[in-house]
């Protein structure tokens, strides 16, 4: 009980945390996908991008993959896109998560860490929002349900910028 | 980079004022007159207004470009300067996933290629895989290539060069072409002299 306390408590300080790279331009990065293709970041310049810090042992990042499957489903030609990070060490139980839970955008992976450290990745899943010139401008940590309704009142602005 | 940015927002800041001098002094001198100025009038200076930006817009672009290429010969003098090249030719036999550079047995450059970028490359793009300093001297370079093989299997290769570093700028060129007659990538080191 007190340990799951802790880490409520500990969630709660990381969702309230600021974030340091908020207001920057996203780094740049290639990452493999689990369908093998390569994508870069840079190359979505012009795209609202949804990026998330996910991993296959977290219980509410399947939740809110779909969830964020389902806002780049409707709002894709508006210029939604999104890419999602895996930071399992292990590639194949990623993959394999993927393939059992599909989502309408790349899921790319990576095991060592890199792309996480250099985004200061403090909780899983943890969204970022990107805007149409690479600025990262929103961070939200955790995942609840109904939270979706937060992000679209985040992305509507963005979109029409 | 960060002395390039500073010296760039020093400039851009000296070009903004220079622009709104004219506009300043004009208002102190006259503010009457600008009560009486028709519609009619103002368009003209408008138009010139909007030449005297772009132009100025312009010369901050000339001076980025000029700044870029002196902090390029800061920080990568002649006499050190090494630079390395990647082209692509037809590229029936090996579709390119990663290129890994080894400079004297240390990685100094890795990169993952997206579908556009190796396109950009076969439809004859070179791109500049490493730029940085060496002594003078003999050195050993060693270029790793991974990606799919003539049957879509995953193929890995590498090539290595030794090379004499002199005083003046080395160029080399990493190379991947067809060998049609046996059907196979072929990976080559071009020392440009």
């Amino acid at each position: 009980m007190a340990a799951a306390f802790a880490m409520a408590a500990a969630g709660v300080a990381a969702a309230e945390a600021p974030y340091r790279l908020l207001g920057q331009t996203a780094p740049d990065f290639a990452l493999k996908a689990t369908s093998g293709t390569n994508f870069r970041l840079s190359e979505h310049r012009g795209e609202v991008v949804l990026l998330t810090f996910w991993s296959s042992r977290c219980g509410q990042c399947g939740a809110q993959l779909a969830s964020l499957s389902r806002l780049v489903d409707t709002y894709r030609s508006a210029g939604l896109g999104a890419l999602a990070v895996s930071v399992d060490d292990d590639p194949v139980a990623a993959a394999r998560y993927a393939i059992a839970h599909p989502v309408s955008y790349p899921v790319l992976l990576d095991p060592d860490k890199e792309i996480a450290r250099t985004y200061r990745v403090d909780n899983l899943p943890m969204l970022l929002l990107i805007d149409r010139s690479g600025v990262i401008r929103h961070v939200h940590r955790d995942y609840r349900s109904g939270d979706e309704k937060a992000f679209l009142e985040r992305i509507k602005p963005l979109l029409d910028e | 980079m960060k002395l390039r940015n500073s010296l760039f927002s020093l400039l851009l800041t000296a070009a903004c004022v220079l622009a709104g001098m004219p506009a300043s002094a004009a208002d102190s001198a006259a503010p009457a007159m600008a009560e009486v100025v028709t519609t009619a009038d103002a368009a003209p200076d408008t138009r010139a207004l909007d030449e005297e930006v772009q132009a100025i817009k312009k010369d901050v672009v000339d001076l980025n470009r000029d700044l870029f290429i002196l902090e390029e010969e800061l920080l990568f003098p002649a006499n050190t300067q090494v630079a390395v090249f990647l082209s692509m030719d037809v590229g029936d036999f090996f579709a390119l996933d990663t290129v890994e550079l080894r400079v004297d047995d240390k990685q100094v450059a890795k990169h993952l290629y997206t579908p556009r970028e190796a396109e950009a490359l076969l439809k004859g793009g070179v791109q500049r895989l490493y730029l940085g300093n060496l002594r003078v001297g003999g050195h050993e370079l060693v270029a790793l290539f991974t990606g799919k093989g003539p049957q879509g299997q995953d193929y890995s290769r590498g090539a290595q060069v030794k090379f004499e570093k002199s005083v003046g700028a080395k160029y080399l060129e990493l190379k991947i072409s067809d060998r049609q007659n046996k059907r196979q990538p072929e990976f080559l080191i071009k020392d440009w002299e």
